[in-house]
């Protein structure tokens, strides 16, 4: 994908570049609120990520001024103001997901992911498939190499979320948030739980494990 | 109307207004009294002493005359020089003599009827009063209906002519002459009063009509009054309701007249202003600080990550993930510092609506039943349906979340845990989590809700020591108590060496919730893309 960051903190933005690369990504930076408009307006780019607080050009108004133009480029909001009501403020400005400092580059890359032009996790389908993992949308049914598993509502939600992501690292946060719509962290290890659940399910009685963990970042379904 | 009346009647300054209104009609009352007392009964007074002089006269006249014609009759020989009251002549030419010039003098003065006079002997009787002597009672003596010093009577007064007659207001007075202790005439003298009495009744009605509609003009002000002055305070309680509800941006009106009202509103907004100013000081440094302590540490986490990533899968990696996770930790103190610190300043008030709990904490039970039962304890969930509390999803959630995994974490292996949600007397709710862990000594229960109180036993166990203090924030912002007792519900289990503590119930006591169900979907739902 093809990655602008509208940062101010160099060091910070400088890191981000450079894990982003790493994963496989074109990045380029910018260091201020105009500069980083401008750039957004000449060039395509997949996916942005925006500080809030920046010189010269709030990051809102940034995202603001890209919304009245019609692009509908997807936008992560990064900021230092993490609480709620101000999640809801970056997302109702037309933000895609909002990520609160410090955060995790695995948190980051892994939203930023999802996010992204390439990737449609909202795209109108009814069937998700993961090697021999199959999910019917509409009937509700998954099953693995033809045979039916049986998944409780939830577990077929968090199961539809992983594939949805399937390549990608889906956070605990993301998790937590995009399947039981909560915006805090538990301390406790709640999430690995369910997921235990759910591999016991789709992955116990089969040879090849589809449902990885990623040491530090979270989960990643994958053939 | 009645409550409205009832009010009213609440109103301090109504209260006053109306008490000021009585006192007032009570002084009137007073003063007019006394106009009336002067006006009537002082005539009343100058009629009885005129009466009284009349008699006084006339009693004299009667005498004297009385007394002249014995001593004629004495010195002619028609009376014996030896002659006593006692004998029939004397007592004749006596009082012959003394009615003459009396009877005459009545005759004369009673002509108009101003005055009333009424004579009796033992012959008859004579006056303008028109009684006849069986009005008059039996006999002379005892008659009953006159006896009285001092009455009041109506008589009939011919008006133009005989033919008219008017009934008018007398007051007489009776007296009797005696002659060697026997009485010899009755003489009744009174007076016309109906005018002074007119006046008397014009001057009452005036008073009572006075003071009705004195009465009721100072009801009426004080109605007036009372409600300007209740609508102002009103205005400032709704004023100090809504800031109390967050909006610090509410001002009082003022209509800068400078009266006490007015001053009032001045000093209330000038106090709003001071407090929003520190709020907004608060609000400042806290963001400043988060922004400026957060953009060190995600440089450090990040550097701290890519290290691990590139060292791979070794020693010195997972010390490396360990030490981010510690910069996690960091934050996430640091986070729930300031949460509870908004929570505390009540400005999410704003989020919370009257919903039904039960998908909410049923969501929660889904997500910590299988949390429960890796750490080895049984979960349970009693959650009654259909209650009402006014709650923020994200926000009970939050509460009930670290309620459940302080039982997690604090109750052995082999114990239970359950998150119980039932109506209380009186329509109120109880969220509560219930464990057979070790409790809180009750000593300790308040102080365990304080920042960073942290309890020796737990000390060993993670922990920042705010996850109290957050429910007790998010119970204050819902207006819900937030109480931890004993907990007797479920059976005990060995709590290492303490086998009588008794577990324990953290419960969240709602009030109770007056409007109706609105939404009970989260409005975040429809931001957070899948």
């Amino acid at each position: 994908m093809r990655i602008l960051v509208v940062e101010d903190d160099s060091v910070a933005a400088e890191y981000v570049r450079k894990g982003l690369m790493e994963a496989g990504h074109v990045v380029d930076l910018a260091p201020d609120g105009d500069l980083g408009l401008e750039m957004a307006r000449a060039a395509d780019y997949d996916a942005l990520i925006l500080d809030r607080m920046l010189p010269k050009r709030d990051g809102l108004e940034v995202l603001a001024d890209l919304r009245e133009d019609g692009d509908a480029v997807p936008v992560l909001i990064l900021s230092a103001l993490g609480e709620v009501d101000q999640k809801v403020e970056g997302l109702r400005a037309g933000g895609d997901d909002y990520l609160a400092k410090p955060y995790s580059f695995t948190e980051l890359l892994a939203r930023v992911e999802a996010i992204g032009r390439r990737s449609d996790p909202t795209a109108a389908v009814t069937k998700l498939k993961v090697g021999g993992l199959e999910m019917d949308l509409l009937a509700r049914t998954v099953r693995r190499d033809g045979q039916k598993i049986l998944l409780q509502p939830r577990e077929f939600r968090l199961l539809e979320c992983l594939m949805r992501n399937a390549g990608r690292v889906v956070t605990r946060t993301m998790l937590l948030e995009k399947v039981w719509d909560y915006h805090f962290d538990p301390q406790t290890n709640v999430i690995d739980v369910h997921i235990s659940r759910l591999r016991g399910k789709i992955d116990k009685e089969f040879d090849e494990p589809l449902l990885h963990t990623v040491r530090g970042a979270g989960y990643r379904l994958q053939v | 109307m009645v409550g409205s009346i009832r009010k009213l009647y609440r109103n301090t300054l109504f209260r006053l207004s109306l008490l000021g209104a009585l006192l007032f009609v009570l002084s009137l009352f007073v003063a007019l009294g006394y106009v009336y007392y002067a006006v009537v009964q002082s005539e009343l007074r100058r009629v009885d002493r005129s009466i009284d002089a009349e008699i006084a006269e006339l009693r004299t006249e009667y005498r004297e005359s009385g007394e002249r014609a014995i001593l004629l009759a004495k010195q002619s020989g028609v009376l014996s020089q030896f002659a006593t009251p006692d004998s029939p002549l004397y007592r004749r030419i006596y009082t012959e003599a003394g009615l003459e010039p009396v009877g005459r003098a009545i005759i004369l003065r009673g002509l108009s009827y101003e005055r009333l006079y009424i004579l009796q002997t033992e012959e008859g009787v004579i006056g303008n009063l028109g009684l006849q002597p069986e009005d008059l009672g039996e006999g002379f003596l005892d008659a009953e209906t006159l006896q009285k010093d001092k009455t009041e009577i109506v008589f009939e007064k011919p008006v133009d002519g005989e033919d008219n007659i008017e009934s008018n207001r007398g007051r007489i007075t009776t007296d009797y002459i005696y002659l060697e202790n026997k009485p010899v005439l009755r003489l009744i003298v009174g007076r016309d009063v109906e005018a002074v009495m007119r006046t008397g009744e014009r001057v009452r009605t005036a008073i009572l009509t006075s003071s009705g509609i004195a009465l009721f003009l100072g009801l009426l002000s004080s109605f007036f009054v009372s409600r300007r002055f209740a609508l102002r305070v009103e205005g400032f309680n709704r004023l100090a309701t809504d800031v109390r509800a967050g909006n610090l941006d509410r001002r009082a009106p003022r209509n800068y007249s400078e009266d006490e009202m007015d001053l009032l509103a001045e000093h209330l907004n000038a106090m709003l202003d001071h407090i929003s100013r520190l709020m907004s000081a608060m609000r400042y440094a806290g963001d400043s600080v988060a922004h400026d302590l957060r953009t060190p540490l995600t440089r450090l986490r990040t550097r701290l990550e890519t290290a691990a990533v590139e060292l791979g899968d070794t020693d010195e990696a997972i010390t490396l993930y360990e030490a981010a996770g510690d910069a996690d930790q960091l934050l996430s103190t640091f986070d729930s510092v300031l949460r509870i610190a908004r929570l505390e300043a009540g400005e999410q008030r704003g989020l919370l609506k009257p919903l039904d709990p039960k998908p909410i904490l049923d969501d929660l039970a889904e997500l910590y039943e299988p949390a429960c039962e890796d750490a080895g304890l049984s979960f349970t969930a009693d959650i009654a349906a259909k209650t009402l509390i006014s709650a923020d999803r994200g926000l009970l959630s939050q509460a009930v979340s670290n309620l459940l995994e302080n039982a997690i974490k604090y109750t052995p292996e082999g114990g239970a845990v359950a998150l119980v949600c039932r109506k209380r007397r009186g329509g109120g709710v109880e969220v509560s989590i219930r464990d057979n862990g070790p409790g809180i000594p009750s000593w300790d229960r308040e102080r365990v809700k304080e920042r960073f109180v942290r309890l020796d036993k737990s000390r060993s166990l993670p922990g920042s020591g705010l996850g109290l203090s957050l429910v007790e924030a998010v119970a204050d912002l819902h207006q819900a108590e937030f109480v931890m007792t004993d907990n007797d519900d479920l059976p005990a289990v060995d709590k290492g060496g303490d086998p009588d503590r008794p577990g324990l119930r953290a419960a969240l006591l709602f009030p109770r919730v007056k409007s109706k169900l609105v939404d009970t979907k989260p409005e975040t739902e429809v931001l957070v893309k899948p």
